[in-house]
C-alpha cells in the first residue's frame, strides 16, 4: 500500500476488543497533570516510533561498497555520492540522514542490524502485529508496552500514543495506554460554543456510548487555558546540531509535529513514561529511491530535532528513543524501481543513555541470503529486553512471553 | 424513560438495517407499528425508485501509469483522481438516495468485511466491479459470495494473489480468507496456511481491466491436505470446503452481529442456526428481531460513513452533485473513514473509536457545512415543543436527553444551528 501509516494499520481484528478500554485524553488533561504531579527528573523516557510499510534497510544503512547490493539493485542502488558512510564494515548511512550521522558521532546512536523475528511473515498486518505484540507467530491480544503498563499501578498518562487510534503496543490486558490526537483543535465560539459545550454533560438516560459521545464534547470544549502556555511556549531551545541537506524532505512532517508535541510535554513534566509516534509511507514498491530517502532523512531530521530540544531541558539524560518497521524490503528490486516486502533491518536506539557510535548484532551478508532475503541476525525482542530492563526497570519476562535476553552493551546504565 | 417504546426500536431498525430515514419515513414507520416496520425494512424491495435517480459512471480500462515525468502521465493522474471521487461519491449517492436501505447497508458491511483498497489498487474500475459482486451477493448466498470474491480481481491484486505461483506461494491471500473472511483466527493451523496458498497459485491478475486469468501451469495440481481433507485443489474447491466449515456458520453471524447490533454482547445462540444453509438474508432477519432489547449495550456509534450518509438522507443533499464535493471526501477522511478505502483488511474500527476530541471537532465543522446547503423544512418556521417533536421525527432520534433539549432550547439559536447540534448530539452520534 502506497499510504500504508498507522491509521491505516489501526488494529488486528479482536485486538483491541479483547484489551482494556483505552482512555482518550485532551492536551488539558495531560499538562494539567504535568503541573499537578511532575515527574521527577531523572525518570527514564521510553520514545518508540514505528515506521509503517516496511523501511527498506539496505537504503537506510547501506553496504554502498558491496557489489552484490548495486547489482542486486539496478537503478535504484546508492553509490557513495547518495550516502555518509559511517567508517566502520564499509557501511554508510542514506545521504538525507545528516542528523543521525552527527549523533552517532556524539556516540548518541547505537544501530543494531539485521533485526527481525524468526521466520519471515511477509503481511504488513502479521509482521507489524508481531512486533506491537512481542509475540511472533503466536497471536496475543496485548502490547509489550500494554504487558508492562499492566505490571504498573494503573495511570492513564504513564503511556500515550500520538493520534486518535491506540497503537496495539500500547494495550495491555488489564491496564491500557492513552492516545492524544493530533492537530489544532478549532472549537467553536461565541454562542455555538457554550451549545456544544452543554452536549458534553452526561445525562442519566445516556447508554454508556451516548455517554462517551458526550464526554468527547467536554473534553473537546473544556479545552483549559492550562493547556495553552504549555504549548504555545517555544520549543526548549535546540542545541547546534545541523539541519539535513535542504532542511525539508518532502511534506509528510507528522513525524515532528508529533515529536514536537512530546518535547513539550516532557519538557513540562508530563507523568508519562512511554510516548508512540510514528510516521508511514514506507511501502516502497515503486519509484523508490526518491521516497524511501525523503522518508527516513525525516525520521533523522525530525528525531534529531526532538534530541536536541529534550538535551536543552533538565531531562537530558532521561530519555531514550528506538525506531523500527514491521520489516526490511527484498534485496533484489521489482520491476518497477521499487522493493517488495523482506525480513530484516536495522533498529536505531538514540539517547544519551546509549552506547552508541557502534554498531550491535552482525551485518546479514549479501552472499547468503535465506530464500532470496536478509538472514536475521538479531531477535527484535533482545533489543525490547534491553528497553524493558536497562530504560523501563522491570523483568523483561514478565513483559515477553518466554523471552528473558537482552542487549548486552546497549545501554550505558546497564 | 417514558416515551413510546417503539421509537427506540424502529430506529434501530431504520439505522441498523438501514442508513436512517429520509424525511417522513420514521414518522409513517411508527404509525404502521414494530411489526409492520420490521417486516418491510427487512424485506429487500424488487425495484427502488430512489436508486433510479443514481448517476451510473463509466470507468473504462485507462491502462498503465505512464512514465513519470510525462505530459501523459500528468494528464493520466488526472483522471485517475477523477475517477477515483467519481467511484466514492457514485456509492455514497446509491446509500443516500435508495428508498430501501437494507441492501446497501449490508453491501457497506460486506466492503468492511472483504476490506479492499483503493489506495494500494489505484484504479477505480475493479473496484467498482468488485462492489457490485458484493451487492449482487449482499443478501444472498455466502458461498456463492465467496466463490466470486475469491476470484475477485481487486481482492487477489489487494492481497497479492495475482503474483502467486506454484515455485513461490504467496501466503497474504491464503492467510486473509481463513482469518478475516471465512472462518476467524485459531481456527486454522499454518499448515494450512501454506496449503491453501498453493492452491490457490496459478492466478494472474490484470488490474487496470479489473479481470484475471488461470494458468495452469503456474498451478500446484498436486494433491495435499487442507482441514484434514486431501485433495487436489483450486479456489472453488476451496471455498466449498471453507464455508462448510461448522467455524465458518459461527464466525460469520458473529461478525454480522458485531457490526450491525453490538460490539460488546455476545452473540444470541439462536442466530448462527439460521445460517445453517449460509443464506445471508435469514440470518440478517433473525439478528434484527434482536431490537427489542433494552440493554444499553445494544448502543452503536455510527461509523463517519453511517452518520453522514443518514445526515445526507435527512437533508436531501446528494453527494456527488454538493456543493464542494470535494470537501466531502476531506472531512471524511479527517473522522477516519470514506468508501473504498478501509485502514487494513481487517476493515474499520467502531463505537469508541469514532469518539475522541479529533472526530468530534471535524463532525461539529462538517454537520455546519452540511446544514448549510441542506432542506430543513421538516422543521422551518416550528418553535417549542412542536420543532422539537418535529427535528426527532425528522431524523429518526427516540428521544432527546434533557441535556440536548436543554441545548436546543437555547435561545437566539437559528434553525440551521438547531439541526446542527442535533445532528452533533449524542443521541444521533450514538444509535441507542
Amino acid at each position: 500500500m502506497d499510504t500504508f501509516s498507522r491509521r491505516k494499520f489501526l488494529q488486528l481484528t479482536g485486538m483491541s476488543a479483547a484489551g482494556a478500554a483505552a482512555t482518550q485524553l485532551s492536551l488539558a488533561s495531560i499538562a494539567e497533570a504535568a503541573q499537578t504531579r511532575p515527574m521527577p527528573t531523572g525518570t527514564p523516557i521510553l520514545v518508540v516510533v514505528t515506521l509503517y510499510g516496511g523501511n527498506d534497510g539496505l537504503n537506510t544503512l547501506v553496504p554502498y561498497k558491496d557489489p552484490i547490493y548495486s547489482a542486486s539493485r539496478p537503478g535504484i542502488s546508492l553509490t557513495a555520492k547518495d550516502v555518509i558512510p559511517l567508517g566502520v564494515d564499509d557501511l554508510a548511512l542514506n545521504a538525507t540522514m545528516v542528523g543521525f550521522k552527527t549523533l552517532w558521532d556524539r556516540g548518541q546512536l547505537a544501530i543494531i542490524r539485521g533485526v527481525g523475528y524468526p521466520t519471515p511473515d511477509y503481511s504488513h498486518f502479521s509482521s507489524m502485529a508481531f512486533w506491537q505484540t512481542a509475540s511472533p507467530h503466536t497471536f496475543l491480544n496485548s502490547g509489550w508496552i500494554g504487558r508492562w503498563l499492566d505490571t504498573q499501578p494503573a495511570d492513564p498518562f504513564k503511556a500515550i500514543g500520538l493520534g486518535s487510534v491506540l497503537p496495539p503496543l500500547l494495550a495491555g490486558v488489564k491496564n491500557s495506554g492513552s492516545v492524544l490526537p493530533l492537530g489544532g483543535l478549532v472549537v467553536p465560539k461565541g454562542l455555538m460554543g457554550q451549545e456544544f459545550k452543554a452536549l458534553g454533560k452526561s445525562s442519566s438516560s445516556d447508554s454508556p456510548l451516548q455517554a462517551a459521545a458526550a464526554a468527547s464534547f467536554g473534553d473537546l470544549m473544556s479545552l483549559s487555558k492550562k493547556i495553552e502556555p504549555v504549548l504555545s511556549k517555544p520549543a526548549p531551545v535546540p542545541d547546534d546540531l545541523p539541519s539535513a541537506i535542504g532542511g525539508n524532505f518532502g511534506s509528510d512532517t507528522s513525524l515532528s509535529q508529533q515529536l514536537d508535541i512530546v518535547a513539550k510535554l516532557i519538557a513540562a513534566g508530563a507523568p508519562t513514561k512511554v510516548w508512540a509516534v510514528s510516521l508511514g509511507g514506507f511501502d516502497t514498491h515503486a519509484d523508490e529511491v526518491k521516497a524511501q530517502s525523503a522518508l527516513i532523512g525525516t525520521v533523522s531530521t525530525a528525531i534529531t530535532k526532538f534530541l536536541s530540544q529534550v538535551h536543552a531541558t533538565d531531562r537530558a539524560n532521561d530519555v531514550t528513543v528506538m525506531v523500527h518497521s514491521e520489516f526490511g524490503r527484498r534485496v533484489k528490486a521489482n520491476g518497477t524501481s521499487g522493493t517488495d516486502h523482506g525480513t530484516s533491518g536495522p533498529v536505531f536506539v538514540l539517547g544519551q543513555g546509549v552506547n552508541g557510535g557502534q554498531f550491535f548484532g552482525d551485518e546479514p551478508s549479501l552472499s547468503k541470503l535465506v530464500n532470496g532475503d536478509l538472514a536475521v541476525t538479531t531477535d527484535f525482542r533482545n533489543i525490547y529486553g534491553s528497553m524493558i530492563e536497562d530504560v523501563l526497570g522491570a523483568p523483561t519476562g514478565k513483559v515477553i512471553p518466554n523471552w528473558n535476553t537482552k542487549i548486552d552493551g546497549l545501554m550505558l546504565k546497564a | 424513560m417514558a416515551s413510546n417504546p417503539d421509537r427506540l426500536v424502529i430506529s434501530r431498525l431504520i439505522n441498523r438495517f438501514g442508513f436512517g430515514p429520509k424525511p417522513g419515513q420514521y414518522a409513517s414507520l411508527l404509525a404502521m407499528g414494530v411489526s409492520a416496520a420490521q417486516s418491510l425494512l427487512l424485506t429487500p424491495p424488487t425495484t427502488d425508485i430512489g436508486l433510479t435517480k443514481v448517476v451510473e459512471p463509466d470507468f473504462p480500462d485507462r491502462g498503465d501509469f505512464p512514465p513519470s515525468g510525462t505530459p501523459e502521465r500528468v494528464a493520466f493522474e488526472t483522471n485517475q483522481r477523477s475517477d477515483r471521487i467519481n467511484l466514492e461519491l457514485w456509492w455514497l449517492d446509491r446509500m443516500v438516495l435508495a428508498d430501501h436501505g437494507l441492501r446497501e447497508r449490508i453491501t457497506w458491511f460486506w466492503h468492511g468485511h472483504w476490506a479492499t483498497s483503493l489506495g494500494k489498487l489505484a484504479y477505480a474500475r475493479p473496484m467498482k466491479i468488485q462492489n457490485e459482486t458484493l451487492r449482487k451477493n449482499a443478501l444472498g448466498n455466502f458461498k456463492e459470495m465467496a466463490q466470486a470474491m475469491v476470484i475477485d480481481p481487486a481482492l487477489m491484486y489487494w492481497l497479492d494473489a495475482g503474483a502467486n505461483i506454484k515455485t513461490a506461494p504467496n501466503e497474504n491471500l491464503a492467510r486473509e480468507l481463513m482469518e478475516l473472511f471465512t472462518l476467524g483466527v485459531g481456527h486454522y493451523s499454518e499448515d494450512d496456511v501454506k496449503s491453501v496458498a498453493r492452491g490457490l497459485t496459478g492466478y494472474t491478475v490484470d488490474r487496470t481491466a479489473g479481470t484475471f486469468t488461470f494458468e495452469p501451469k503456474r498451478h500446484d495440481a498436486t494433491t495435499f491436505i487442507i482441514l484434514g481433507n486431501t485433495g487436489s485443489w483450486d479456489a472453488s474447491s476451496i471455498i466449498n470446503t471453507l464455508v462448510a466449515r461448522p467455524d465458518n456458520q459461527k464466525f460469520i453471524t458473529d461478525r454480522l452481529w458485531f457490526r450491525l447490533m453490538s460490539t460488546s454482547l455476545p452473540t444470541p445462540s439462536d442466530i448462527a442456526s439460521t445460517f445453517v444453509n449460509r443464506e445471508i438474508l435469514p440470518a440478517v432477519q433473525k439478528i434484527a428481531t434482536y431490537v427489542t432489547s433494552t440493554d444499553p449495550l445494544l448502543s452503536q456509534v455510527r461509523s463517519p460513513v453511517e452518520w453522514f450518509v443518514a445526515a445526507c438522507r435527512a437533508l436531501k443533499i446528494t453527494p456527488s452533485t454538493a456543493q464542494n464535493r470535494a470537501q466531502i471526501i476531506n472531512y471524511l477522511d479527517k473522522l477516519g473513514q470514506y468508501p473504498f478505502n478501509p485502514p487494513n483488511v481487517g476493515g474499520w474500527p467502531y463505537d469508541e473509536a469514532w469518539l475522541n476530541i479529533a472526530s468530534t471537532q471535524y463532525r461539529i465543522g462538517f454537520a455546519a457545512f452540511l446544514v448549510a446547503q441542506g432542506d430543513t423544512s421538516p422543521i422551518n418556521g416550528l418553535k417549542g415543543l412542536t420543532m422539537e417533536n418535529a427535528l426527532t421525527d425528522w431524523l429518526g432520534i427516540p428521544e432527546f436527553s434533557t441535556r440536548t433539549k436543554a441545548v436546543i432550547r437555547g435561545s437566539g439559536l437559528t434553525t440551521a444551528q438547531i439541526v446542527s447540534l442535533a445532528l452533533c448530539s449524542p443521541e444521533y452520534v450514538v444509535n441507542g
